[in-house]
């Protein structure tokens, strides 16, 4: 059951990276980015399954701890942006990316 | 039977996660995020770690997910609001085709794990959890406290109201 929970934190990881590369909507972007820790997690408690070391477990809990710290910040930041932009599209985020003076 | 239970569970992962990238309302991806964290709530229960169990459902599906779910409906999305994603699956398929090489390569790596030890009597749950987090971990778990406590005031900050910025029409000197 171990390596078959390996093979499924692997998995899980990269459907993380393709929503990550692929969708524009920064809602479903930040969730990939949820869901490749999860998946990172899940690898951790079957490591520590494996070796018999309740490491893993402890490692496991201070990554979710990190998630709920980037939970609060990240939507923080989605609202801030969908107030002065008015769109989820992350193509209209390039305010640091583009030469002309911001218009707010 | 808890071989089953498994697969059941990680068909459940996978097709919520699958879900969750390929919808277009995010309140519905939102939902199918949540049914992947519950399946992997189960499977952290089968790998025998009972207090994890609980965190996951308590942390991810009850606090992050629910945190997700209040933004989506605080915002007021409307359709015109989205991005228009016209050649979305195009995309979906040609990153899968590019993160295929290194997803083989690790599962390949899979087959060199080494054997398997015995876990101990009280494996995974609370009390060993926590003899494990304040005796070998209590440096990055104080750590962490801060970090949590700077996320706190950044949130404030970055969501108070919005002042009107002013740029003046001079060139700066």
């Amino acid at each position: 059951m171990i390596h078959n929970a390996l093979v499924l934190c692997v998995i899980l990881i990269s459907i993380g990276i393709i929503g990550a590369l692929s969708r524009r909507n920064i809602f479903i972007l930040y969730m990939s980015i949820e869901l490749i820790l999860n998946g990172i997690n899940l690898g951790f408690v079957a490591a520590s399954k494996l070796h018999g070391q309740g490491d893993g477990h402890v490692i496991a809990l201070l990554i979710m701890a990190i998630a709920a710290a980037e939970a609060a910040l990240f939507l923080a930041m989605i609202v801030m942006l969908f107030r002065s932009r008015h769109s989820l599209d992350t193509k209209k985020f390039t305010l640091l990316a583009s030469k002309e003076r911001p218009h707010v | 039977m808890s071989d089953t239970l498994f697969f059941i569970l990680a068909a459940l992962a996978i097709v919520g996660s699958i879900g969750m990238i390929s919808m277009m309302q995010p309140m519905f991806s939102a939902i199918s995020f949540i049914i992947t964290l519950l399946a992997l709530a189960g499977i952290y229960a089968l790998l025998g770690s009972s207090f994890l169990f609980a965190i996951q459902i308590v942390i991810y599906a009850g606090a992050i997910v629910s945190l997700i779910l209040f933004i989506i409906m605080f915002l007021n999305i409307k359709p015109e609001n989205l991005p228009q994603e016209p050649s979305k699956n195009r995309f979906i398929l040609l990153s899968s085709f590019a993160i295929l090489p290194f997803s083989y390569l690790l599962i390949s790596m899979l087959n060199f794990l080494p054997q398997q030890q015995p876990t101990p009597e009280a494996f995974g749950d609370i009390k060993s959890v926590g003899l494990t987090l304040f005796n070998d971990y209590l440096l990055p778990f104080e750590a962490i406290s801060i970090l949590l406590l700077i996320s706190l005031i950044g949130a404030v900050i970055l969501a108070q109201k919005e002042r009107p910025i002013e740029i003046s029409d001079k060139e700066p000197k």
